[in-house]
């Protein structure tokens, strides 16, 4: 199997704030692999650890223990991150710049050669819709509209991996399909895409497998097809199965 | 160094893009001009309390811009989230960092040029000379002297969580150094045995800013610095300046960003 | 329903109360803010304007040496007087030392390096100012009009500090003896005399613009007699500064009284000068040469000791 992202017996701890207690568990033995070509979900419930896994594939949080490797090369090393797209959840650009300077910027980061980088820019931009609004600062865009810029600066170099936190959180529906819309194509390409989400019928709509993680640790993983005939429910069942959710 | 200069772009927009250089130069020409326009005992000659003030008002002005412009470059990254994208891409922590400082200088040096240039202008218009040697050597040495300032508050911009206090650490102990760090040895000389050794040991360890200040030598028109001690001066500002910058990396290198 | 008309005329009550009172007071402040100075200086910084009167008459003195000045920190013995107002005569020059050594020796290797960012050498602007200075050659000067750079510290200093004499003195005497600015030099003993009626400095200062630099001896003569009446009015014993300006008076007016041929007058005011004079004995010579020129006989006058 061509492994794109790999995990294997990763522990994350953190020094805790709470009063007692030195240390916090937020991820503790999670082995995964996700394979070329494949659009990868990666679930569960707020504090399960899934940004917190997603950090240490950036190389934002060092691995108590373990490996992570993307492209086979370890997450620490910067190479690792040169084919490589990230949509965090919820943030903002530098306000001060216009987007398409932005996108030059992290153009220049990746070493796109000048002639190329103006039509990455061009191509992009065109993608998300945002070419009439390129000149203009980010800080007079919509919400919407910097979600968008994000998604752009994530495939501005053309990313083989792209993983994206949440992408749909904070969108209209409108803005929801968009996105989904741009993951398929991506897929079509034979582009990996590794992303959490909490849009349980849209992770099932788009991804081939996913994984679901409940407080540090991996429950499920598998095929979404599979994992459906199997347990004999929809996604969102089986998430509420997994995290032990009882109806009052 | 192709990321370093990209961050470095950035930092360097930023600036000009904000209103703090436009108001302190503005302010500066302002309180000058007005200055200028005053005549004492009917002698338009007099020129040397007219460049005290532009210097002085040059001096305020350029610290002000260097501490609060580093001074929040990480914090913010951090605040608004835009670090993650940013380190997402593959650029590594210290050539962010680096590329922080050398914007950030590279910007105070352009700031620089405009204020040094208005100076120039003023005294060129009293005392119809332009002694550009000795102009240059302070210009460019005031620069190398925010160099170690920059370094100084980007090292404290990852120690202290709140751009404010790390500003205002930077801006009194700057101050402190420059009215007092010449004459810490004579201090030491006063007292004894613990405490002597200890201002003993602030004043070989501190990065005399006041060596940079060479205001006095333009105001009455000194001769030049020699220029061995001024390419040692220029040589002590890049080996501080590169001391902090490097102690900024060191703490930034493991620091676990969530 | 509430009556609406209630608030509506407290409100109407609540203006006619203020503006009353405030018509009631009006003139009780005018009064009292006439009976203050309407110094805004004064208003803002109170007693402290003289802390930075005194700050910015040692800086004039700072520019007078191109920056050559020491700190808190250095040896003052050298510039308890500043070198611009002893070389005015507007001060009693207190300095001991050596001036241009008040740094002594570098104490280590970041004290000697620092000494070639800073003026290290002893100089004053009426006598060419910074070495390696071109600014008097390039405006084809005397190196005199350097002195002018003083100028606006002093100024300010008089401003925050009116009652601070010296300034007055050591202005005027940069003014007219360097820049040939009697004019000015008159108008601004004269805006200290406004500010300190009757004060023997400022009357001795304005008598020798008069007598050098107008050649108005009449006038010099009256100035100066009404500055040393003043102090010989005054409570004995004097202040040394009143002992310093009364010999200064009645030297100047002895001498002036010679000039003109009124040997009486000049005997007189030599006896005057004699008590406060540093030699009395040398004075005593004097008067004893000038009586024997207007040929009345010396009395059996004591000889004193100079005094130390």
């Amino acid at each position: 199997m061509n492994a794109v992202l790999k995990i294997e017996n990763l522990r994350v701890e953190y020094r805790s704030k709470e009063v007692g207690q030195r240390t916090k568990l937020a991820v503790n033995g999670l082995t995964l692999s996700v394979s070329r070509g494949e659009v990868f979900g990666f679930l569960g419930p707020n504090g399960a650890g899934k940004t917190t896994t997603m950090n240490v594939l950036l190389g934002f949080v060092n691995a108590t223990s373990g490996t992570a490797r993307i492209f086979g090369v370890d997450v620490r090393e910067t190479i690792a991150r040169q084919r490589l797209g990230y949509l965090p959840e919820l943030t903002y650009y530098y306000k001060f710049l216009t987007a398409e300077e932005l996108l030059r910027f992290y153009a220049k980061l990746f070493r796109i050669p000048k002639a190329e980088r103006e039509a990455r820019i061009d191509s992009v931009l065109k993608l998300v819709e945002l070419e009439a609004a390129r000149k203009r600062p980010i800080k007079t865009y919509s919400k919407g509209m910097q979600q968008r810029v994000g998604l752009a600066q994530a495939l501005i170099n053309n990313p083989d991996l792209l993983i994206l936190d949440e992408p749909t959180s904070g969108l209209d529906p409108i803005g929801r399909m968009k996105v989904r819309e741009i993951i398929q194509r991506l897929k079509g390409e034979g582009r990996t895409v590794f992303f959490s989400s909490h849009e349980l019928g849209e992770v099932e709509t788009v991804c081939d497998r996913v994984a679901i993680l409940h407080q540090g640790e991996l429950k499920v993983e598998g095929s979404v097809d599979d994992l459906i005939h199997q347990h004999q429910c929809n996604l969102e069942q089986l998430f509420l199965k997994v995290i032990g959710y009882r109806a009052v | 160094m192709n990321n370093v200069f990209a961050v470095a772009g950035i930092v360097i927009k930023e600036m000009y893009r904000r209103k703090d250089f436009y108001v302190l130069l503005i302010l500066t020409v302002l309180i000058t001009g007005v200055m200028g326009s005053v005549t004492f005992f009917n002698d338009d000659k007099i020129v040397r309390y007219l460049k005290e003030l532009c210097l002085l008002l040059i001096w305020i002005s350029s610290l002000v811009i260097a501490i609060t412009t580093i001074a929040r470059q990480m914090p913010s990254e951090r605040e608004n989230r835009t670090i993650f994208p940013l380190l997402a891409k593959p650029i590594s922590r210290g050539e962010l960092l680096i590329g922080k400082f050398l914007g950030c200088w590279l910007a105070c040096g352009i700031a620089l040029v405009c204020f040094y240039s208005f100076f120039a202008a003023i005294t060129v218009s009293r005392e119809h000379h332009f002694y550009f040697l000795n102009y240059f050597q302070a210009a460019t040495l005031h620069w190398f002297m925010l160099g170690i300032l920059i370094g100084m508050a980007l090292l404290g911009s990852l120690v202290f969580a709140a751009p404010s206090s790390n500003a205002t650490i930077c801006f009194v102990v700057a101050t402190a150094i420059l009215l007092v760090g010449r004459h810490l040895n004579q201090v030491a000389l006063s007292m004894r045995g613990g405490q002597q050794a200890f201002i003993y040991g602030l004043y070989y360890a501190i990065p005399h800013l006041e060596i940079f200040d060479v205001r006095d030598l333009i105001i009455h028109n000194w001769s030049i610095i020699a220029w061995p001690y001024y390419g040692a001066a220029v040589l002590y500002a890049l080996i501080y300046g590169a001391f902090f910058v490097a102690g900024a990396c060191l703490l930034f290198r493991r620091k676990a960003l969530n | 329903m509430r009556s609406t008309k209630a608030p509506l005329l407290l409100l109407v009550l609540l203006f006619i109360l203020c503006f009353s009172l405030a018509a009631w007071l009006d003139p009780r402040s005018l009064a009292r803010r006439q009976q203050r100075s309407t110094d805004v200086l004064g208003v803002l910084m109170g007693d402290s304007r003289k802390m930075f009167a005194n700050h910015f008459f040692v800086k004039a003195d700072a520019y007078f040496h191109s920056g050559f000045y020491p700190t808190i920190f250095d040896n003052r013995e050298s510039f308890q007087t500043p070198h611009m107002a002893g070389d005015a005569g507007a001060m009693k020059d207190e300095n001991q030392g050596e001036e241009t050594a008040f740094m002594g020796k570098p104490r280590d290797f970041i004290e000697r390096f620092n000494r070639h960012f800073i003026p290290a050498t002893h100089t004053h602007l009426d006598q060419g100012g910074a070495e390696g200075s071109k600014a008097g050659a390039d405006l084809g000067e005397s190196p005199a009009g350097g002195v002018r750079e003083i100028l606006p510290w002093l100024q300010l200093s008089a401003e925050l500090d009116p009652n601070r004499i010296e300034t007055y003195m050591v202005t005027s005497y940069w003014l007219r003896k360097r820049m040939g600015k009697v004019n000015e030099a008159e108008e601004f003993l004269r805006a200290g005399l406004r500010a300190n009626p009757g004060d023997s400095a400022l009357l001795f200062e304005l008598g020798r613009l008069y007598h050098e630099n107008r050649q108005n001896d009449e006038r010099a003569r009256n100035l100066w007699e009404l500055g040393a009446h003043h102090l010989q009015q005054g409570k004995p014993p004097l202040a040394d500064s009143d002992k310093f300006m009364l010999s200064n008076l009645s030297l100047s007016l002895a001498r002036l009284e010679e000039s003109h041929g009124n040997l009486a007058e000049a005997i007189n005011w030599l006896e005057v000068f004699k008590p406060v004079s540093p030699y009395p004995s040398q004075v005593q010579t004097q008067i004893d040469d000038l009586r024997d020129r207007l040929g009345e006989p010396a009395p059996q006058a004591e000889h004193e000791a100079p005094a130390h």
